[in-house]
Formats: structure tokens, sequence, C-alpha cells
């Protein structure tokens, strides 16, 4: 190893308190940003390979009935690789006295033989006996049972039954239960039969035999086996194509993992900074080196090589210390991430590509940053840097600006020195506080994106007037339902509303038909108006629906296909709906009804379950049969769920990003003091204490942690509101109703405070620490 | 070897313009050991630094070894100066975090000069001629103000360079250590190299061949004596 080499790691050694500094907070920078990007490999691969060991569907046919023979005739199809019979029947499933909880059962033909879209039994019985029912392990939680429990099941047409949960299973491709509210059950035909169902199947799981992640093959070979079953008399009533080999919400987290990386490397620039800062310094106190080099002999370039050398350590040293960091991050995040989307993770293996990628990003980054400061460093002619006098003296009090400082701080001596002091090393202090700021900008957007979040779901229920709601088995005349609510106490208010789906081209839509006078659903409408007495083809669009399609415009008509018919509709409002992604037109209610609105008098959870049950008996008595229920309060926690996610990223986010603040300001602090290393030793000299000196610097560390503070209260409102609007169109194409905590401003002003005061603590007690003759002798 | 024709050099000050050098001619011929005899800001260190090439004469031609050096570039003026130039610092200007061998070894790394292998040898050995050797694997910051400038002055020859400039290498040294370090610069003169030395030294005399005096950034021929 030559000289230069040897140069290069020594001086990196010499200044190694104030160089762990900085490898620490590129180290913080790449953890986060390798933690999050691993995890994204690993949730993308396990979540699809995941999904694929269970043979997923090529797609769903819902179907009048499907029967053996009807399945034998789709096998014929050699495009077809296999076709399993299935059904699926929403319900209400009790465990305890009180409340029914929403209910989808999956009736499967044959357990034993299950071919596509595997279910993976956990624990219990399998398969499911008659009179027994197995419970997704996911849903337990919603259902507030366990394996051994006796529940009561009832269907839309069915009777109440008493079932056994006699098992667990996982099944990969349904949402999570807990984010749905949802119980997911499985049976067999036999205990359909006993819930006084018809025990007949109505959905074909099909899948192709070549091509399987080609969507339009799979669009023409189900579009064949559509014409086979309407051939054989049958109705087909759906047909679903998931994505091919793709878990359902596997783009999802692709993008907020993807969105989460952005701050991963956000944390990895500000990281950059400090190490300008710490190059920027280092370069100031080798001037004299560098001119000595010039002078025998060496070039720009070979000087500049030694400096781009200790760069490169720095960013070794950090990738060291930060690739086990971050694969440890990732194994967290994973794992919390697999909990919130109900999948196993088989290998936590991080793939090459990530390894590279962060190996190339840790040693560019510092590279990059110190480029500016090595070459500005080492371009100092010779005889200016021969003459430099160990580290570059500033003249505070040649500009506007510096007298202008000067002036503040008044008579009293330890303010005025810790204020103009602050202000001696203007680029230095400019970059620690970008990184301080940083931190508070991020804090405080947590806190204001929580507080818009809660906000805006406040708006959104407060629209919704209906405590509860009912969807119904089928469609009943609006009369038969008003007397069961008129016999229900604590009601205040009812609506009838019916629900369906329909298409316009590709594009599938909600439609609910209400009375145009609604009191239950306060329309947010951004143009046009909403729906009025009188209106029959008049149609009200949401946000959801008009970002699909650009026609769909208020003025513009849509053709839709409700069922078999086709009416078009004349768009006279736009309403938002924020949080809602999913596309919803409003129309005037004309005929019968399928959901029931309530608003409530008593609210609380006793009363609603009472209600609930009493309303049950009410309708049932007038031949009504509810298929599900829920309030608003179980639509709101849902909501909650993913908010809280957002809110703990962002707070984790400014942990570390006001890590890296902490550590920049402990940096630029150190350097100050060793600056003014002499200065203090005059100090001494005329009498100031050690006590002094550490208050002296532990109050410029403080100057500089207000001064971020400040500049981060100022710009809080527009960061925030930019931050919060990102992520929630990132995850749910909508935006907030922003607003802004005050608390957040006092919380981080403390916390300025307390970080700076830390940080400036070390570099205060070593200042005091030195002798009086030492700070005189440095140079 | 050194060949200055009517050299001016001009500084900007906050104070205003200071003219440094002020119409200087000169000639040293290889192989002459000079000394540049004058008090502080006569404008001694400015004549070696454009000697060196470490600045650039605000008017005139400076020539060493045959070379026009005020045309070159930078980064071609430091190349050339590994190769033909030594410098002696008054403050030693070693490199504190390379040992003395490592000092010495650096020229020849950044010229290359010499084969990688024999770099250290040749460093060693270079130590030894100026009485350091013992101190060879040793930091800077252990030795003596004498055992560095010989140190130092052993960089200076890393290279082989036909011409040594020394800006008052002996102003931070004891007498006794300074006599020593004089006679080192003598032998080295001795042995064919040019070298010229900017000092205010009283018994330069003893060792030089020539005194050049200079004062308010002019030589004055008719004080320059030949010793030899």
């Amino acid at each position: 190893m030559n000289t230069i080499w040897r140069k290069a790691f020594r001086d990196f050694w010499q200044e190694r308190a104030r160089t762990a500094l900085v490898v620490l907070a590129i180290a913080l920078g790449i953890s986060a940003f390798a933690a999050i990007l691993s995890s994204y490999a690993i949730l993308t691969r396990e979540l699809d390979q995941g999904y694929l060991a269970t043979n997923p569907a090529s797609a769903v046919l819902r179907v009048d009935s499907a029967d053996d023979d009807l399945i034998k005739a789709i096998l014929e199809n050699p495009e077809v690789s296999d076709a399993e019979p299935r059904r699926t029947i929403s319900g209400q499933i009790k465990a305890g006295p009180v409340q029914w909880r929403n209910l989808i059962l999956f009736v499967v033909h044959d357990y034993g033989n299950i071919r596509v879209s595997k279910l993976v039994p956990e624990s219990g019985a399998w398969p499911p006996a008659t009179g027994e029912i197995l419970i997704e392990r996911d849903a337990f939680q919603v259902a507030k049972a366990n394996i051994g429990d006796a529940v009561i099941v009832k269907t839309a047409n069915g009777v109440e039954q008493p079932l056994v949960i006699s098992g667990r299973v996982h099944d990969v491709g349904q949402a999570q239960a807990r984010m749905e509210n949802i119980v997911y059950g499985y049976i067999n035909l036999a205990t359909l039969a006993q819930l006084g169902e018809e025990p007949r199947l109505n959905q074909i799981n099909l899948l192709v035999a070549k091509n399987r992640f080609d969507e339009a093959h799979i669009k023409h070979v189900v579009s064949d086996v559509e014409a086979l079953i309407k051939s054989r008399g049958h109705d087909v009533l759906r047909v679903d194509i998931p994505r091919p080999g793709k878990h359902p919400h596997s783009d999802l987290t692709g993008v907020m993992l993807l969105a989460m990386s952005s701050f991963g490397l956000f944390v990895l620039v500000l990281s950059g900074i400090l190490v300008i800062n710490l190059l920027t310094a280092m370069m100031a106190s080798q001037v004299r080196q560098i001119g000595v080099m010039k002078a025998i002999g060496g070039t720009h370039w070979q000087i500049m090589r030694i400096y781009f050398v200790q760069a490169l350590f720095l960013g070794i040293a950090a990738l060291i210390v930060s690739v086990p960091l971050g694969v440890l991050g990732s194994r967290a995040l994973c794992r919390s991430m697999a909990v919130f989307l109900n999948f196993d993770i088989n290998s936590f293996a991080v793939p090459f590509w990530v390894y590279l990628l962060v190996a190339l990003i840790g040693i560019a980054a510092p590279l990059i940053a110190a480029g500016y400061p090595i070459w500005r460093g080492t371009a100092t002619p010779v005889r200016v840097a021969l003459s430099d006098f160990g580290l570059s003296q500033t003249n505070f009090g040649a500009s506007v600006f510096d007298r202008a400082v000067a002036r503040i701080g008044g008579t009293f001596s330890l303010i005025a020195l810790a204020i103009r002091n602050s202000f001696r090393r203007r680029a230095r202090l400019v970059l620690t506080l970008l990184t301080l700021t940083a931190g508070g900008l991020f804090f405080m957007a947590a806190l204001n994106v929580r507080s818009s979040m809660i906000n805006t779901l406040d708006h959104v229920f407060a629209a919704r007037k209906s405590d509860l709601t009912v969807s119904l088995a089928r469609v009943y005349e609006v009369e038969k339902i008003q007397k069961a609510v008129s016999n229900t106490p604590g009601v205040s208010r009812a609506e009838g509303w019916f629900t369906t789906e329909a298409s316009h081209d590709d594009l599938r839509l909600a439609i609910v038909a209400l009375p145009p006078d609604t009191q239950l659903l306060e329309f947010d409408i951004i143009d046009g108006r909403k729906l009025t007495a009188g209106d029959t083809d008049a149609i009200v669009i949401n946000n959801a629906l008009a970002g699909r399609d650009p026609k769909m415009r208020v003025g513009e008509s849509v053709t839709l296909r409700i069922d078999s018919d086709e009416k078009t509709w004349r768009i006279v409002g736009l309403a938002r709906e924020a949080f809602s992604p999913t596309p919803i037109g409003y129309i005037p209610l004309t005929g019968p009804v399928n959901r029931l609105g309530l608003a409530l008098e008593n609210t609380d959870p006793d009363s609603i379950s009472a209600l609930r049950a009493e309303l049950d008996r009410n309708l049932e008595q007038q031949g009504v049969r509810a298929r599900a229920s829920s309030t608003k309060s179980e639509s709101r926690f849902a909501f909650d769920q993913h908010m809280l996610m957002i809110y703990v990223f962002l707070i984790v986010t400014s942990a570390i990003v006001g890590g890296v603040g902490g550590l920049g300001l402990m940096t630029t602090m150190s350097l100050n003091v060793l600056e003014r290393r002499r200065e203090m030793g005059v100090m001494r000299a005329l009498g100031a204490t050690p006590r002094l000196i550490w208050l002296m610097i532990v109050a410029e560390g403080i100057v500089i942690g207000l001064l971020s503070w400040t500049i981060a209260a100022l710009l809080a409102w527009p960061i925030s509101k930019a931050i919060g609007d990102f992520l929630v169109q990132v995850m749910f194409r909508s935006r907030l109703d922003f607003t802004f905590e005050p608390l957040g401003l006092v919380i981080w002003l403390l916390v300025s405070i307390g970080l700076s005061g830390l940080a400036s603590f070390l570099p205060a007690w070593n200042a005091s620490r030195t002798t009086v003759r030492e700070a005189l002798a440095y140079e | 070897m050194i060949s200055l024709h009517q050299v001016n050099k001009t500084y900007e000050t906050p104070a205003g313009k200071f003219a440094a050098l002020k119409d200087v001619d000169l000639e040293i011929e290889p192989g002459q050991f000079v000394g540049i005899v004058g008090k502080s800001g006569s404008g001694k260190s400015t004549l070696l630094n454009l000697v060196a090439g470490i600045d650039r004469p605000s008017a005139g031609s400076v020539a060493v070894a045959g070379t026009e050096i005020q045309s070159l570039s930078e980064n071609k003026l430091a190349a050339w100066r590994g190769r033909n130039v030594g410098f002696v610092f008054q403050f030693f200007q070693l490199l504190p975090t390379l040992t003395a061998a490592e000092n010495v070894m650096l020229p020849m790394d950044f010229s290359k000069s010499v084969p990688l292998r024999e770099r250290r040898k040749r460093a060693v050995a270079l130590l030894e001629r100026v009485g350091v050797g013992a101190h060879a694997d040793k930091l800077p910051a252990t030795l003596s103000g004498g055992e560095q400038q010989r140190v130092a002055i052993a960089r200076a020859l890393a290279n082989e360079p036909p011409l040594v400039l020394a800006d008052e290498p002996t102003g931070n040294l004891d007498s006794v250590t300074a006599t020593e370090i004089l006679d080192l610069f003598r032998s080295m003169a001795n042995q064919g190299t040019t070298v010229v030395i900017a000092t205010h030294e009283a018994d330069i005399a003893r060792v030089i061949d020539r005194r050049i005096e200079i004062s308010d950034g002019e030589i004055h021929p008719q004080i320059t004596q030949m010793f030899k």
C-alpha cells in the first residue's frame, strides 16, 4: 500500500470520534433504505409465491348452478386445466349471546381434493364434518371465538343453526378479515343444507392450461367456457378475472414500500449533508498539508484521490454497520406486514440485487457528497495553502449580516456569545439546520397528517348519517320494512336503498339507488348538484368513478348496464368521497330496496347490539331476512387501522431523521469547539470558569436547535400537507382535509431543545476540561 | 540552472497593491550554494516561491533547469516540481500521520520516478544520509525539531532533484542544530546539487558559495558577494 493510501487511512483514524458520528448518520440512512428495499423484495416475492402456491383460479364464474356434468363438460376444453365448483354465500355468525357478525361462507365440494385456490389447514379438523365450520385464521379475532366453541350461523334464506368451530385454515387470497371486519367460514354441502340453504354449488373456479399469466388469453378461454355454460342452459351471472399471478394486495404493498423507500433515500441525502460538513471542515484543517503535497510534486487529482479514499472509507464503514441493521429492520418490517396482510413468509432471503444496490448507493452517496468540498479544498493555490495557519480563520463582523447579528444578545454575554458564535460558520450552520429542520418537519408532519386523517374521516363519517346499515337477503317492498322499523324502538330515522352493480364498457361500478331527498347521506358536491325530487335519469358520480373515465363529467351522459338492462343516465353531479376507491353512481330510488340505513337515538355498543337483535326479530316477523349488518364505528375501525400504519411510519421516519439531525449537530459542535480552542483558552485566561465555557457551548447548540425549530414551524403547514397528500394519494387515490396540530409545535420545541442540548453536551464537556495551556498552545 | 529576467510580483491586499519583487534579474549556476539574505518582508520567500513554481510572477520570466515554468499548467508544474525541485520549509511541514520514511517516500509516490519496491529502501538510505535513519518508522510528533528538519531534507532529496530550495530552514531551530542543518546543505551542494537557501542566519557565509542581499523586493548586486 503506498503512502497515499496510508495517509488516507490514518487521517480517517485520527478523526475517528467525529468520523464515527458521520458514519453513524450515513449508516442510519443506509439502514432505513436497505430495510425498506429488502422488505419490498421479500414481500413482493413471498406474497406472490405464497399466492401462486395455492394454485389460484384464473377466473371465477358465478353461475345459476354448477353440477358435475357441467364441470365435466368444461374440463373437456383442452385450454382448461381444471375447474372446481364452490359456493360463496353471505350470512351472519354469533359467538356468545349478543352480537351478530358479518360472515362469508365458502362451501367446498371436496375438501380432500381442492386443486384450485387451495386452502391451508392450520389446526383442528380437516375436512370439517357436517355441523362444523372452519374459520380463517385472521377472522378469529372478528368472530371472538375459538376452536371448539359453539356458534350460531344464519344465512339469507336459511335458519339459525348451531355449528361448532372445528378448525383453523389459512386462505391466502382473501382480504384481511380484521380490516374488513368480516368472518370467513368454510363448510361442506351437508352443513349448507343444515343451514336451510339449497345444497347446490354455483361458482366455478377455473384454471387455464397454458399462459396462466396472460390476461388476454385467460379472457379468451373464459369467453369459450361462458359460451359452453350458456349452451347447456345455464346462466352466467358474473365473471371475475383476478390479476394473473399477483396476490390481490401485491400492488398496494409494493407501492407502499416504494413510497417508504423514497423516504429512506431522503434520510440518506440528509446524511450526505453531514458528509459535506465533515469533509469541508477536514479539508479546512488540511489546507497546509495540501499545500505541502503540491509543493513536493502532488498534482490536484493525486491529492483529491487521498480524500476521496477517505470518503470511500466512510461509505464502507457505514455499510458494515448498516447492512446487518437493515436486514434486521427488514425482518421486523416483513413480519409486521405479514401479520397485517395475513400471509406467511417462508424465506427472509434478501436477493443479491438488493445488496448490490445498497452497496452502490452506500458507497456512491458519501463520494458524491464529498465531491464539492474535496474539489474546493484541494484547489487552493500552493502559496495560499502554505501560508494558512491551521484551521482557516473567519472574519466575523465584516458583513452587514454579521453586524446585525452582533446587535443580538444585549448585554448578557453568554446569550450574545451563543447567538453570535452560531453564525460564525454560516455554511456549516445552514447544512446543520437542514438536517435538524428535516427531523422537525417529519415529526410535525406525522402529527399533522394524523390530525388531518382523523379530520377527513370525521367529515366522511359525519356525512354518513346511518349508525347501522343492514343488507337484506333480497329485494323487498319498502312498506314491509317500514313496519318492522316502526316496531323497533330507538330508531330516529330509517331509509331503504337499493344497491347493485353495473358496468360501463370494461368498468365495473357500484350503483346506489336512494331517495333523492335522503337524510342519511350528505353529498360533498364539488361540481353540479345532488339528486332532486323529479329526477328520473339523473346520476351523481363520486370522484373515484370520475377518475376512472375522463368522459365521466357533469353534463355528460353515460350508458350503464345493470344485469341485462341498459340505460343512459345524465351526470348531474360529482361528489367527493375521501378514502373511497370504489367507483359509485347514485341514482333516484324507484322500486324495492335491499338495504336499510338507520339513524339511532343511542349509539353506544350495547344499545346498538340490543337494537340489532330487536330489529332482526321484527324483520323476520315481516318475512324480511337480513344478510349482514354493520355499524358506523365498525366501518370506522377499519379505516383507523390503515391510518395507524401511515402514522407509525411517519413517526419512525421522524425519529430516524431527527437522529441524523442530532448527529449532525454533534459533529458541528465538535468542529466549532475545535476551531475555537485557542479562543476558549484566552477566555479561561481572562477568568472564565470551565462551567461557563460548558454553558456557552451548550447554549450555542440550543440556539441552533431553536433556529431549526423556527424554520420547521414556518414550513410545517405546507410540507405536512404535501407529505399527507402524497401518502394518501398513493394508498387511497384520495386527498386529505388538512388540519394543523399545534401540539406538534410544542412537542418539537421541547425535543429540539433537549436534542440540541444533548448533542452539545459532549463537545462542551471536552472543551471545559481542556487546560488553559493546552488551549493556548493549540494551532 | 536558474534564470530570472525582469521578474515582478505584486499582491493585492485590502490596503492596496504591494510589490513584493521589483524588476529582479538573477542568474544562478548549477551546483552553486546560494544564500538569499534579507529582513522579514524583504521578498526572499517570494523569490523562492517563484523559483519553485509555487507562485507565478506578475511580470517577467522564470526559467529553471531549462524550463520556462510560468507557462506550465498547475498540474504540470506540480509534476515538474516533484522531479526537479526539493523544497524545505521553515516549519518542517511533515505530514503528521505519516512516519519519517513514509514522508520521504511521498514525493516518490507522486512522481513515480522510483520503482515501487525500491522506494522504502531509498527512503531509509536518505534518512541515514541525513543522520536520522534510526527514526525511520517514527511519527513526526515523536521527533525533535532538528530531527524533523533532517527528515524534511531527506524528503527534499527523494527524487534526486537538481535543485533544492530551503525557506528559512533553521528559523525554528536552536543554534547548534541550525549549524548541523546548514552543514547538511553544504554536503548536498558538494555533491553537485544546486542549493538556494533564504535565511537571515548570521553565520550563513560559512557554508555558502554566494550571498545575494535582497531588501524591499529588490536585489542589490553591489552587495552580492561571492565566497568561493
